[in-house]
């Protein structure tokens, strides 16, 4: 058996100290910590639905090893569209456009597009389905989910230019 | 026993923590390969040392003709890398399709040469600039032409000890990149291929250099098909020829993404398209061809 390891990191802006597998995926460790906005999907890193920021960049948790972390600072869809601008507008505009179906994908498609949006993504459709194109939604809902970024983009255009 | 997780934090102590640990030492750095194994139960237990902290293994750099990068670069700065869209537009249109763009932001190019996956995507680019790998040793350090450095599926020449540090090449703006997968993202190729042409002005391609990915053990050199194409023209009759001569170089298996024969007809077809590309002539656009 392996031993378990501490881990420090930021979470959520957040100090902890986590307990971790030497094996163990972020996501799991998140998980096991309270942390399950957090979904797990495919764990093969091909469905998104457990992308969080590492580092300011959107990365998916299943094939991150969780000792990598260490130093290290990760927000998920709850600190996001808690602390975040970008991510409060996102979610209101998630709401507003209804880019939930079942709700799986939700918070991999937040992640992914808040990423898109703080690294200067703008209101361009194809872009946007570029960056989400890691990011599966089997209900298919993609048209809104395009839809709830796009405007995001929009409204901060519009801050922008004041 | 179990598995272990150390950070390293240099090239020289991971070199002493891979001498100390032996067989059981297994580098990792973005883990996006080494963690789906380890989902499914294919990775025995190991002592992983984490090169990911290694900032002097990030880098792109230019210097005497050569462009160098750090193995510990994501896929991520390599899309983004003003310097390959101009001097090596087949490694740069290979990152843009690569996994897809959050898996980009961890994975890195030594760690998809090391993977050694007959189908990495990064592979045909850098055979087909004739690349070379820096790797790390006790004492020193050795250099590696890459067509010597994957010898299997999922193997490489690397000796127990040894790091790969650094990927160089010479660019050449005239080369592409083209894959087909069965997704739009997080594609495993059904086939990838690159080329690098050397173009005259006269527009004969004095030498060409053909590589494709997922239709043998390892990427392969396409060497009957450059030759068909060296010293001529770009035209449809001589290319035909090239298709041709491509089926002798390749020995593609059925799997569960596609047949043998798919492979066979899909690596032909792209390779007149990835040669059109290299010589600039203007076709077709669908980005990632899915």
């Amino acid at each position: 058996m392996s031993e378990k390891v501490a881990v420090s990191f930021k979470i959520n802006g957040k100090e902890v100290t986590l307990l971790a597998l030497p094996e163990q995926s972020l996501l799991r460790l998140l998980r096991e910590n309270g942390y399950v906005e957090v979904k797990c999907g495919c764990e093969e890193g091909d469905c998104g639905t457990c992308t969080v920021l590492l580092d300011g960049l959107s990365v998916k948790s299943c094939v991150t090893p969780a000792c990598a972390c260490q130093g290290h600072e990760v927000w998920t869809v709850t600190g996001l569209s808690l602390q975040d601008h970008i991510g409060q507008l996102l979610r209101n505009n998630f709401a507003k456009y209804g880019a939930s179906q079942c709700g799986f994908c939700t918070p991999g498609m937040m992640v992914t597009g808040v990423n898109y949006l703080m690294n200067g993504g703008t209101a361009d459709r194809h872009a946007i389905r570029a960056a989400i194109s890691g990011n599966l939604c089997r209900c298919t809902g993609y048209k809104k989910i395009i839809d709830a970024i796009f405007y995001t983009a929009e409204e901060l255009q519009k801050e922008a230019a004041g | 026993m179990g598995y272990q997780f150390i950070t390293a934090g240099s090239v020289p102590h991971a070199l002493e923590l891979l001498k100390e640990h032996g067989q059981a030492a297994r580098i990792v750095c973005g883990g996006t390969d080494l963690m789906v194994r380890l989902h499914l139960k294919r990775l025995p237990e190991c002592v992983f040392i984490s090169i990911r902290e290694l900032e002097e293994l990030r880098y792109i750099r230019e210097e005497d003709g050569w462009i160098c990068i750090g193995a510990g670069t994501t896929l991520g700065t390599l899309e983004n890398s003003l310097l390959l869209m101009d001097k090596a537009p087949a490694l740069f249109q290979a990152a843009q399709v690569f996994a897809d763009p959050n898996v980009r932001h961890s994975a890195t190019l030594g760690g998809n040469i090391g993977n050694a996956s007959p189908s990495a995507d990064s592979a045909p680019s850098l055979l087909a600039f004739d690349a070379q790998v820096v790797i790390a040793r006790e004492g020193g350090q050795r250099t590696l032409p890459i067509r010597e450095f994957f010898t299997g599926v999922g193997r490489t020449a690397l000796n127990p000890g040894e790091l790969v540090t650094q990927v160089r090449f010479r660019p050449n703006p005239n080369s592409a990149f083209v894959k087909v997968g069965l997704r739009s993202a997080m594609a495993i190729s059904v086939v990838n291929i690159a080329a690098s042409v050397d173009l005259a002005q006269d527009g004969v391609m004095r030498d060409v250099r053909i590589a494709v990915g997922a239709v043998a053990p390892t990427p392969v050199r396409a060497g009957r098909a450059e030759d068909c194409l060296r010293g001529k023209r770009p035209e449809e009759a001589v290319i035909r020829q090239a298709m041709d001569a491509l089926q002798a170089d390749i020995k593609p298996i059925t799997d569960i993404r596609a047949s043998e024969g798919y492979r066979r007809i899909v690596a032909e077809n792209m390779m007149r398209r990835v040669v059109r590309k290299a010589c600039g002539i203007c076709e077709h656009e669908e980005g990632s061809d899915q």
